[in-house]
This record gives structure tokens, C-alpha cells and sequence, in this order.
């Protein structure tokens, strides 16, 4: 008499069998044995105690995460050093040509660059890693952030001779999210006691 | 193994923005089902240890890109199975690892032997089979997995599956047998 493989009890199980392994394990005591063992079997399995690691291996995953941000910081602030290089161009830039009009935008744009840096300073003060965040400060932290790499990479892209006042204005945007971010992370500092 | 871990969405918010200690709780919430998901399919206990590691760096890499779309549980699961697999297939390559090829007898041929055994010897006999077919057998019969998702994850055909799990159920019943018969 011939009996169902384990490909069909596995199909029977999974409700995809044959019409001829669906009627044969009705009437076959053997292969409804072989089928209850395979259930039997599954649930022994899910029922295996959990096994855990015998080192905890935190530490190493937070030492590669400090690592990585280490360099990211290191490569923000190149990139933030670059970016006041690229606005005292900016600024010489928007004085040559013009004298007058060409000076207010100066003036402003010089303003901007200043503020940015003071807040830069300011925000490395906060800026500790393992520092807590509460929920509704990380996500207004995070946002903020997402914001500034938007424009500093909108700055990145821009030729500074072709539109100097929305330069100007890209600048001020920026030392406006700065100033929050600046708030965001003095306002955790104050609440947990920094 | 029932996973039934409830992360506050605050929890996942401030891991989100960077925050170390909720990326820690997140470690700690989830390193033990990450770590017995990898060990039950791996056989060296340090190489589940680095896979529980490198999960957890994608994690923190990754993190911002979770929508809360589904249970955390299966995200992280995902990132883990994923790179339990890596794994397997990179030290297949190494080693030329065996696939398991138990003849798929017919079952109930000699009548009805059904010896299941105790969970121990149910956990030894599963500790014989190949990495691919652990795989194969505790992404399907214990996580869920369909055989789609699994041929998927492996890069290999849904038949290759089916046959890894008939082989690998054929090949435990014929050890319990034998261990019941000792």
C-alpha cells in the first residue's frame, strides 16, 4: 500500500495537498499517525526554550555607533567650516559688482553667517552623545535636523553669483532652524538637570 | 519561542533621533529573540553573538526609515533572518556546507512508529540538521515564514524550500526513531 511522503504530509498540512493524499489520509491510520507526529513536532519546536547570548554584546554595538558618529561630526563640521568659507565668498561676491544694493546683501548675508556660527558653538554644547531625549525633543530635534541638511544642501548646490538675495534668505532660513534646534536641546538640557 | 514585546511609540521616537539609552532599551527589549532566532539556525553560538551585533548596527542605521508599519518585532526580525542567512550562504561558500538529502521515504510504510520524544531530543536531533535546513525549518514551522518569503530571503526557488522542509522533517523523525529505539 503505498503512503504519503512527508512533501505530502507538509501539503496536507499547509492545505495544499493532492486529492489523492486529501483521501488517502482519511482512511490511512498509519499516515494520520505521521501527520499528527508532524504537528507535534512543529509545536515542540515553537515551544523550545529562548536561548540567549552568553556575552552581552551592547557595548561593542555602541562603541561601533559612537565610532560612527564621531566621523559623522568630524564631517559636519567640515562641511559647516566649508559653508562659511562659501558665504565669506558669497559676501565678497555680492560686493564687488554693486556697491549699494550689493552692500545691504553684505551686510545681511555677513549677519547670518555670524549668527550661524555663534549658534554652531552653542549647539556643541548640547550636543553629547547619551544624553536624554524625551520623546516629543528627539522628534522635534530630529525634524529640525532634517530641515538644516536640506538647506545645506540646497547651499551646496547653488551658484552664488546667480541669486544672491534668496542666498541671503537660505542663510537666514538656516540660522533660524539653528536658533530652535539650539532651544530643543537646551530645553532637554534644563529638563534633565544638564 | 512567543515574542510579545510592546515598544512604547516614544521608545522608537527617541531611538529614531539618536537618542543611546532608548537605542540600549530597544537592545535590551529585543536582543534575546534576535539572539535565539540566529542561534537555532546557525550552529556556532559566537556567530549568532555577531549576528545579534550586526542586527543591531543596522538597526541604529536604519531606524529612521521604520514607518510603524507592523509590529517592530517584525521589522528587526526581518534585519535579523536577513543577515542569519548571509551568514549561511557566506560560510556555504567557505566550507561547501552538505544540504541535508534524507531520501523522502514514504511515512507510514512500516507502520506506525511515531516516537516524537521529549523537547531535548527534539532540540538535539534539530542541532544535527544542516544550517540551510534549520533555516528552512525554523523560518517556516516557528516564525511563520511562507515558503515564498523564504525562497525570497535565500534566493532560491520556492520547490527548494519545500523540499529543505520535507527532507529536514523526514531526516528528524528517522533520529527520534532511532533515539527511542536506543
Amino acid at each position: 500500500m503505498m503512503h504519503c511522503t512527508m512533501d505530502d504530509l507538509g501539503a496536507l498540512r499547509a492545505g495544499e495537498a493532492s486529492v489523492w493524499a486529501r483521501q488517502h489520509i482519511t482512511t490511512c491510520a498509519a499516515c494520520q499517525a505521521e501527520l499528527e507526529a508532524l504537528y507535534q513536532r512543529v509545536a515542540q519546536l515553537k515551544a523550545l526554550p529562548a536561548l540567549r547570548p552568553a556575552r552581552d554584546r551592547w557595548p561593542a554595538v555602541r562603541e561601533v555607533v559612537r565610532a560612527e558618529r564621531a566621523r559623522r561630526r568630524r564631517r559636519w563640521g567640515t562641511w559647516t567650516g566649508s559653508l562659511a568659507a562659501a558665504a565669506a565668498l558669497a559676501g565678497l561676491l555680492l560686493v564687488r559688482p554693486s556697491g549699494g544694493q550689493g552692500g545691504k546683501l553684505h551686510a545681511e548675508l555677513s549677519q547670518a553667517k555670524q549668527q550661524s556660527a555663534t549658534l554652531e558653538d552653542s549647539l556643541q554644547r548640547y550636543d553629547i552623545d547619551g544624553r536624554v531625549l524625551s520623546g516629543h525633543a528627539a522628534a522635534l530635534v530630529a525634524e529640525l535636523e532634517d530641515r538644516i541638511s536640506v538647506i545645506d544642501g540646497t547651499l551646496a548646490r547653488r551658484d552664488l553669483r546667480a541669486r544672491d538675495a534668496e542666498l541671503v534668505k537660505l542663510w537666514q532660513d538656516r540660522v533660524e532652524l539653528m536658533r530652535e534646534l539650539v532651544n530643543a536641546r537646551a530645553t532637554r538640557a534644563r529638563y534633565v538637570g544638564l | 519561542m512567543t515574542v510579545a514585546l510592546a515598544v512604547p511609540d516614544v521608545l522608537i521616537t527617541r531611538a529614531q533621533a539618536g537618542d543611546e539609552a532608548a537605542l540600549e532599551a530597544l537592545f535590551r527589549a529585543f536582543e534575546t529573540p534576535v539572539y535565539n532566532l540566529a542561534r537555532r539556525m546557525l550552529k556556532r553560538p559566537e556567530d549568532a553573538e555577531d549576528v545579534l551585533q550586526e542586527t543591531f548596527l543596522e538597526i541604529v542605521r536604519s531606524i529612521k526609515q521604520y514607518r510603524g508599519e507592523g509590529h517592530l518585532w517584525g521589522w528587526i526580525r526581518k534585519i535579523a533572518s536577513t543577515k542569519t542567512l548571509m551568514r549561511i550562504r557566506r560560510d556555504q561558500v567557505r566550507a561547501a556546507e552538505p544540504l541535508d538529502e534524507e531520501p523522502v521515504a514514504r511515512g507510514g510504510g512500516g507502520g506506525p512508529t511515531m516516537h516524537v520524544g521529549t523537547n531535548i531530543d527534539l532540540e538535539r536531533a534539530f542541532e544535527h540538521l544542516s544550517e540551510t535546513s534549520r533555516a528552512v525549518v525554523w523560518l517556516h514551522d516557528v516564525e511563520g515564514y511562507t515558503h515564498e518569503e523564504i525562497a525570497e530571503q535565500m534566493g532560491k526557488s520556492v520547490s527548494f524550500s519545500k523540499s529543505q522542509l520535507a527532507r529536514a522533517h523526514a531526516r528528524l523523525r528517522r533520529m527520534l526513531d532511532e533515539g527511542a529505539h536506543a
